[in-house]
């Protein structure tokens, strides 16, 4: 785990392949459009036109994504030219445990490359002091600035002078080499900021923890090549290199619940380049507990929208079209959680109301639907070959699929606050008793059992009462829609499970077993 | 990226295009393959499960009710020549519900042995084998009644390159058929017909003689095409292990010469008529009887010495008097031994013949009701059926 890891390099070979794949999806796609938008398949006609934004929502961002992979790019090997001034910024706020910050400094230390590493401090705790100064840190008290870590930066960038500042979140443990493997990358002027891929190693401590760092491989694998190659290789808050002079053409590090985002359309826009190192050279934290990572998943929905509604109407003319194109697949992305919604109510409106969306044959569906699922599926999976460390990453990912589904009211949220405009309510740490806790969270998904439950009993008393003559005639399509209910409660076992162990923490704290002489290639002996 | 991997790329997404064009079309010529007909075997089998578990909890009055049938409903020899009148019908509602069978079965007091509907050719998947309705027909202890029509016009070229061109397939189609263009919807379809295994009857290319209704009809056909195209498709099916197919030779019988269109005794099992009386709605029709519809015409009938079926009875309600009209019928049904079959024509909004919707049904008019419910309890009294003169 501790090892250096990077993606695989691409080859002709394989462009050709996703090209190829890529051909035959969008034939299959152009098929499909073809024959879902036929006059004799329409329904009930509200219900049809939401379930074909649904649909298409889905099928157009699958696209999107081919079309991202096509760009798909690795940047040459480039050694650090000595004598560039740089600075690590790490930031601590009140709460944050201190043995944590023993790790991440102890590391930031041990990275080879000359540079300077500063703590921006606002706990008005002496032990953070006294932690940065025993790993030759200098510490900086910025207290009361708003914009949270943003602000702090930029508060910073003011103190400092460094060309090149990499911004490290404080549970990210660097790799002695980092530098060595980044500062190359600034070899053009023209570059603005240089990021590298996002690991973690806490992953197997829960269910949790394993699917939403299954939902990151892709995109810091393909995803981000995919976007480097269309020129819009975005930040991520941990892990980015600045050149200094990037940061102040935009006025500083952007801020916000997005403000990683919005800090690289800024600079992009500016007219900046950015590089995608698909290398792993740190390992951070993913959220342990079902409850972090819902509040995570709010912020950053709620976040995300603001790159749609803020910066791109004003960026818009700056942009070039495929980074237009990708900023606009990044911040659509969270509207899955709408979709969703969709999906798990058709059903129950057919099952309680006779409503139907759409009137199609399932096996023709199936054949004209299948070869579209086919080979976005042969191009997930093949893609996979781009992941960081495709020996521990790869596979198909049920439990991010089963979290991304469980997640669809947090979804919506973030989607209806970002249209109203609506700020986050603050949401305190919960410290209730432990099984309320797990009915909080778990109550999407028990709700949805009871209502899965009464609607089959309803079902079976409907079906022991309708005529005989209809009885057999509309089997199909009753225990069809039954059978399209049953699917997400299949997918609820998931969170269900991560609900329960999320009462029950993991002992011990994850940075307590990370040994430092074991982290990264170039290891001091 | 360089030129050349440029270049590359373009070409691949070409030949991938390419590919994907070819695959599949592949895949929707056997889009009615194997996955189509797994989906449908399944979803029937759902169907009758459910009908039986239901019937476990609850019972089925219809079934019951048939009971005196089912020694013989899977008999093929009792049901080419069943020893009494099996009645049935064909209602509008089918194939969405058979519920209409069986409330005009309530408003007689009757369950009908057979139940009656209609099938198109195509390619659409309500044109293949009906799989799910004749297993929900049997599994409400009736045998089914399968009018089964060979409309050209529904199969795509893109599909099937072999056949002519849409808007030049109805000229010499049934030569065509006969020369076994239509094979692959035939098979199919026979094939299935075969894996139902329970016996059905077959009334294919009905009203052959008839030049003004369907596209068989001899405006576009000689009988010598008629006879052809029949034989090859029972022969069709004989292939497939459809020995379980019932076929009825339907002429219209109004017309004269439609017995040379009779295919012959070793490919019919029943000849059938219909029996319909559209009273003076349009300018080639007036009150006809039932006399002069059938009766005139039983004698030349019999003489093939096939039982005959009425596939489909009625009479519409202006003109005359409907109640007189139907006690006739049945009275003189009941005097012509060869009549074996009685199949009511109850549909609501027929448009078949007219452009203006034409209602068939007498559930709203009890004195019908009451005549034709006698009259069928009389011709149904169980034993075999006798002359009455």
């Amino acid at each position: 785990m501790w090892t250096r890891r990077e993606a695989a390099d691409v080859r002709t070979r394989d462009r050709v392949m996703l090209g190829a794949l890529t051909g035959i999806g969008l034939v299959a796609v152009v098929r499909m459009v073809d024959w879902w938008f036929r006059a004799n398949h329409v329904g009930q006609p509200v219900l049809f036109a939401a379930l074909s934004i649904a649909v298409w929502y889905g099928v157009a961002r699958m696209v999107l994504g081919w079309v991202n992979y096509l760009a798909i790019r690795k940047p040459e090997r480039k050694t650090a030219p000595a004598g560039m001034s740089v600075a690590i910024f790490t930031t601590s706020a009140p709460g944050e445990p201190l043995p944590m910050f023993e790790k991440t400094l102890a590391a930031c230390a041990r990275i080879t490359y000359p540079h300077k590493t500063y703590l921006l401090d606002d706990t008005r705790d002496p032990m953070f002091r006294d932690l940065a100064h025993r790993h030759g840190a200098t510490w900086l008290e910025i207290v009361d600035v708003p914009g949270a870590k943003a602000g702090k930066i930029n508060r910073a960038l003011e103190m400092t002078t460094e060309d090149f500042i990499l911004v490290l979140d404080p549970d990210h443990i660097p790799f002695p080499e980092f530098l060595d493997r980044v500062l190359g990358h600034f070899d053009s002027d023209r570059i603005g900021f240089v990021q590298v891929s996002q690991a973690y190693y806490n992953q197997n401590r829960s269910f949790t923890a394993k699917g939403a760092a299954e939902q990151t491989y892709g995109f810091y694998g393909p995803g981000q090549m995919g976007l480097f190659g269309h020129g819009a290789a975005v930040a991520i808050g941990a892990n980015c290199t600045f050149r200094r002079k990037a940061l102040n053409s935009i006025g500083g590090h952007g801020i916000g619940l997005a403000e990683d985002l919005v800090t690289a359309i800024r600079i992009h826009a500016a007219g900046w380049r950015s590089v995608y190192v698909p290398e792993i050279l740190s390992r951070g934290l993913v959220p342990e507990d079902l409850g972090s990572y819902y509040r995570q998943q709010l912020k950053w929905a709620r976040g995300v929208y603001e790159v749609v509604f803020a910066e791109m109407p004003k960026l818009f003319s700056k942009l070039s079209w495929r980074q237009r194109l990708s900023y606009a697949t990044i911040g659509t992305y969270y509207l899955s959680g709408a979709a969703t919604l969709l999906y798990l109510i058709f059903p129950y409106l057919f099952l309680w109301a006779s409503l139907k969306p759409a009137s199609m044959y399932f096996d023709e569906f199936l054949t004209i639907a299948g070869p579209v699922g086919l080979t976005g599926t042969v191009i997930y999976l093949g893609a996979q070959r781009w992941l960081c460390h495709p020996q521990s990453e790869r596979g198909i990912h049920w439990r991010a699929l089963s979290l991304k589904i469980a997640s669809w009211p947090i979804f919506l949220a973030g989607t209806v606050l970002a249209i109203t405009r609506t700020d986050i309510p603050y949401v305190p740490t919960a410290k209730e008793a432990v099984r309320r806790r797990f009915l909080l969270l778990a109550s999407p998904q028990i709700l949805l059992i009871v209502l899965y439950l009464l609607t089959v009993v309803n079902v079976v008393e409907a079906r022991l009462l309708v005529s005989e003559g209809a009885l057999e005639l509309t089997s199909q399509i009753v225990w069809g829609m039954v059978g399209f209910a049953t699917l997400p409660i299949l997918m609820a076992v998931g969170p269900l499970f991560a609900a329960w162990q999320s009462t029950k923490p993991e002992p011990g704290q994850p940075w307590d077993s990370v040994d430092l002489n074991e982290i990264g290639d170039d290891r001091p002996t | 990226m360089r030129r050349r991997q440029r270049v590359l790329v373009v070409f691949a997404i070409l030949a991938g295009a390419i590919a994907g064009i070819a695959a599949l079309t592949a895949t929707s010529m056997e889009s009615r393959g194997p996955l189509s007909s797994l989906l449908e075997r399944s979803a029937s089998a759902i169907g009758a499960i459910e009908h039986a578990a239901r019937r476990k909890i609850m019972g089925s009055e219809r079934a019951d009710a048939l009971a005196w049938l089912e020694p013989n409903r899977t008999r093929i020899e009792y049901l080419k020549n069943p020893d009494r009148i099996l009645f049935g019908a064909y209602d509008g509602g089918i194939p969405q519900t058979l519920d209409g069978v069986v409330d005009l079965e309530r408003d007689l007091n009757t369950v009908f042995p057979l139940i009656h509907f209609y099938a198109a050719w195509g390619d659409k998947p309500d044109q293949q084998f009906p799989l799910q309705l004749v297993t929900a027909i049997w599994d409400l202890g009736s045998v089914p009644v399968i009018t089964w029509e060979p409309w050209l016009d529904d199969f795509e070229n893109t599909i099937h390159p072999a056949i002519p061109l849409r808007g030049k397939r109805d000229l010499h189609g049934l030569a065509e058929i006969a020369r076994g263009t239509y094979d692959f919807y035939i098979d199919e379809w026979a094939k299935s017909a075969a894996r139902f295994k329970r016996p059905l009857y077959l009334r294919f290319a009905h009203e052959m003689n008839d030049p003004y209704r369907y596209s068989w009809g001899p405006q576009n056909n000689s009988k010598e095409e008629y006879i052809a195209a029949w034989r090859h498709v029972v022969d069709r099916f004989r292939s497939a292990g459809a020995g379980n197919v019932i076929w009825v030779w339907a002429p219209h019988v109004a017309y004269e010469y439609w017995d040379l269109y009779y295919p012959g005794d070793q490919y019919t099992d029943w000849i059938a008529t219909g029996a319909l009386n559209y009273g003076p709605i349009a300018y080639w029709s007036k009150w006809w009887g039932f006399d002069e519809i059938f009766g005139q015409k039983y004698p030349r009938m019999a003489e093939f010495g096939k039982p005959i079926m009425i596939a489909e009875l009625g009479s519409l309600a202006v003109g005359g008097d409907r109640e007189a009209w139907y006690a006739a019928a049945l009275d003189e049904i009941a005097k012509e031994p060869a009549v074996k079959a009685v199949l009511l024509f109850n549909k609501r909004d027929d448009q078949t013949v007219t452009s203006q919707r034409i209602d068939w049904t007498f559930a709203g008019d009890s004195a019908v009701s009451k005549v034709v419910a006698a009259k069928i309890r009389e011709l149904t009294i169980p034993g075999p059926k006798t002359p009455r003169e």
